[in-house]
């Protein structure tokens, strides 16, 4: 059986399954043995092409014959040739329609696994895409409670976000996440979180968001109590005092190259007043703590007046009096 | 045996047959009849003795006179051998207390000094008047002997380094104004100046070497919590694990017990001696026809 020309055996299993005079119902059964035996051969044979389209068959023969597990598992391996052609339109379609059979198996974790996947698959060349499905797999996790897993999911998102430079978006997820970490008591990754979001504030040279979410932070106990929570105080200070070299010191510390895998910087001041310098480029493999590194960015001593002038006038001696 | 031992020995010896030691018997003899004589040898015993002892503090290796300061020099010097620093430290205070036993020793031999001045004026049988003079400036000249016996309180005390000792004054003054200390009072001196930098280098050394520490640290708790956290997020898995598997060994067990019944069922003696029966029918059967056919 193994060695017979995958192409007849499709041309078989096609015959099949297609209605005729002779033929008034389809045999799903031995054509959905006989498409998965060609679409093995092709992908064997590195012939990806016919090899999804064989899948693809399979697949279909599986719902037909009320097994949308294998039907599932059938159209990721579908999935997975596409991506290996580049063609990631169908890449989605595929996962998506995969994730839609395994719901109908009541299994939500294999659904969203299979929407992170696609993510994965297309996060390079459509983000924005690569966003939605990352965000429909972390809804599906959290309608079955298992938030954890969402984890990673809001990491990656994080991550496109500040890719694209998007930075508000970026926070929000951040925010999420640290939501999803509290839910399932993981409070050292949410402290990483907010910690993050106020970084990627800071990036955007929008100190008064930066310190309105380390407010709100703070209200939480769990970030209250952390390393977080005081590296974060530091570094806002230093940023109200436009002290440069501070704000490269305390960003410098070990809190930030802990901050997850998700956050890895590299450090370069880059505003106009100051010149570049690269520091410290350990293991640079996200995007988080790139921008840590490159803090301070923009005009600092603008933080400084305004922070001046927000605390009005001194203390006079002549109002003792 | 030792050389002290044998020292310790032959004074002990002599001081017990002291009594049959003829010069010293006439020694004292001839003081009994002399207070001043007695009382005189007697100070001048204790000035040579605290002379010794200081000698020997500034001198350790000095040959001595008597058989007691012989021996205490030997102890001292085998002391001596084991650990100079400690011996310079013992040296300190052991001088100081030394120091403060001479002046005790001074003090009192001050005091005799007026007895024997007494002493000298009254008139002695068998002296003669030159004798009588010269026993007078004698009593006169203790008292600078005695002053003159070093005890620590000078500035040639040789252990105490560069402080610019503070003279033992016997007036406690504050603000010495007329005093002025020596220029060099408030210098450092190069050993309080290393010893200084020493302390500061190994203060920073200490300080880098936690710095490490604590860098360590922080990244093994980071590891340590990230670790929570991830075994936090197997154990629902793990749960849903054991539950299929238990499923799954319930369900295997079940058809092997289906499974062994079928085949106990099967190899049945009753089965068993039927199918041999109907064997034996099918053979016979075979038998006669081919017997037929023959």
């Amino acid at each position: 059986m193994s060695g017979s020309d995958p192409g007849k055996l499709i041309s078989k299993a096609d015959n099949l399954t297609t209605l005729s005079l002779t033929r008034w119902s389809a045999d799903w059964e031995s054509a959905t043995r006989l498409y998965e035996q060609a679409a093995n051969g092709f992908r064997v044979s590195k012939d990806y092409e016919n090899a999804k389209l064989a899948f693809e068959k399979a697949s279909k023969g599986r719902e037909m014959l009320s097994s949308p597990w294998d039907a599932a598992k059938s159209m990721e391996s579908a999935a997975a040739l596409a991506k290996e052609l580049r063609n990631w339109t169908e890449v989605i379609d595929f996962y998506r329609k995969a994730s839609e059979l395994y719901m109908q198996c009541d299994r939500p974790q294999f659904a969203s696994d299979s929407l992170a996947k696609a993510a994965r698959a297309v996060e390079d060349a459509l983000p924005s895409d690569a966003i939605k499905l990352y965000s429909d797999a972390c809804v599906l996790l959290e309608d079955d409670r298992k938030e954890q897993m969402a984890l990673d999911l809001y990491h990656a998102v994080t991550n496109i976000y500040v890719k694209l430079e998007k930075y508000t978006d970026a926070v929000a997820f951040l925010l999420k996440l640290g939501l999803a970490a509290d839910k399932c008591n993981a409070t050292n990754s949410q402290c990483k979180a907010y910690l993050s979001a106020v970084i990627v504030y800071l990036y955007a040279h929008d100190l008064k968001q930066a310190e309105k979410c380390y407010n709100d932070c703070s209200q939480i106990d769990a970030f209250l109590r952390s390393d977080q929570n005081r590296f974060a105080g530091k570094l806002l200070s230093a940023y109200k005092e436009g002290d440069v070299e501070e704000i490269k010191r305390v960003a410098q510390s070990r809190s930030i190259t802990n901050l997850d895998s998700v956050v890895n910087i590299f450090y370069h001041l880059h505003c106009c007043f100051w010149t570049c310098m690269c520091l410290s480029y350990n293991n640079v493999k996200d995007s988080i703590i790139k921008l840590a590194r490159k803090l301070p960015t923009g005009d600092v001593a603008a933080f400084k007046t305004n922070a001046a002038i927000g605390e009005g006038e001194a203390l006079d001696e002549n109002d003792l009096k | 045996m030792t050389v002290i031992d044998i020292l310790f020995r032959v004074d002990e010896i002599c001081k017990k047959y002291d009594k049959y030691d003829p010069e010293k018997q006439r020694e004292a003899n001839a003081f009994l009849d002399d207070a001043f004589a007695r009382l005189y040898s007697l100070v001048e015993a204790d000035i040579e003795k605290a002379l010794a002892v200081r000698f020997l503090f500034s001198y350790p290796f000095l040959f001595l006179f008597s058989f007691q300061t012989l021996i205490f020099q030997i102890n001292y010097w085998n002391k001596m051998q084991k650990s100079d620093k400690v011996s310079t430290e013992k040296n300190r205070a052991a001088a100081v207390a030394l120091s403060a036993e001479i002046r005790r020793i001074k003090a009192r031999l001050m005091e005799e000094v007026p007895k024997l001045q007494k002493l000298a004026k009254k008139k002695v049988k068998g002296l003669s008047k030159e004798d009588h003079e010269t026993r007078f400036d004698m009593v006169l000249a203790l008292p600078d002997r005695i002053k003159a016996i070093p005890d620590g309180s000078t500035a040639a005390a040789s252990e105490s380094g560069g402080w610019g000792t503070s003279s033992s004054n016997k007036k406690i003054k504050f603000d010495s104004s007329e005093e002025r200390f020596g220029s060099d009072f408030y210098q450092q001196t190069e050993e309080s100046d290393q010893f200084r930098q020493e302390y500061e280098m190994r203060k920073m050394k200490q300080d880098e070497g936690l710095d490490v520490i604590s860098e360590g640290l922080d990244t093994l708790k980071n590891i340590a919590l990230d670790m929570n956290e991830e075994i936090d997020r197997q154990v629902p898995l793990m749960d849903e694990i054991e539950t299929k598997v238990d499923k799954t060994t319930s369900d295997i067990r079940k058809n092997n017990v289906r499974l062994k019944k079928t085949i106990t069922q099967i190899r049945s003696s009753r089965n068993f001696c039927i199918d041999i029966i109907l064997l034996c029918i099918i053979l016979g059967i075979a038998f006669y026809l081919y017997n037929a056919l023959k």
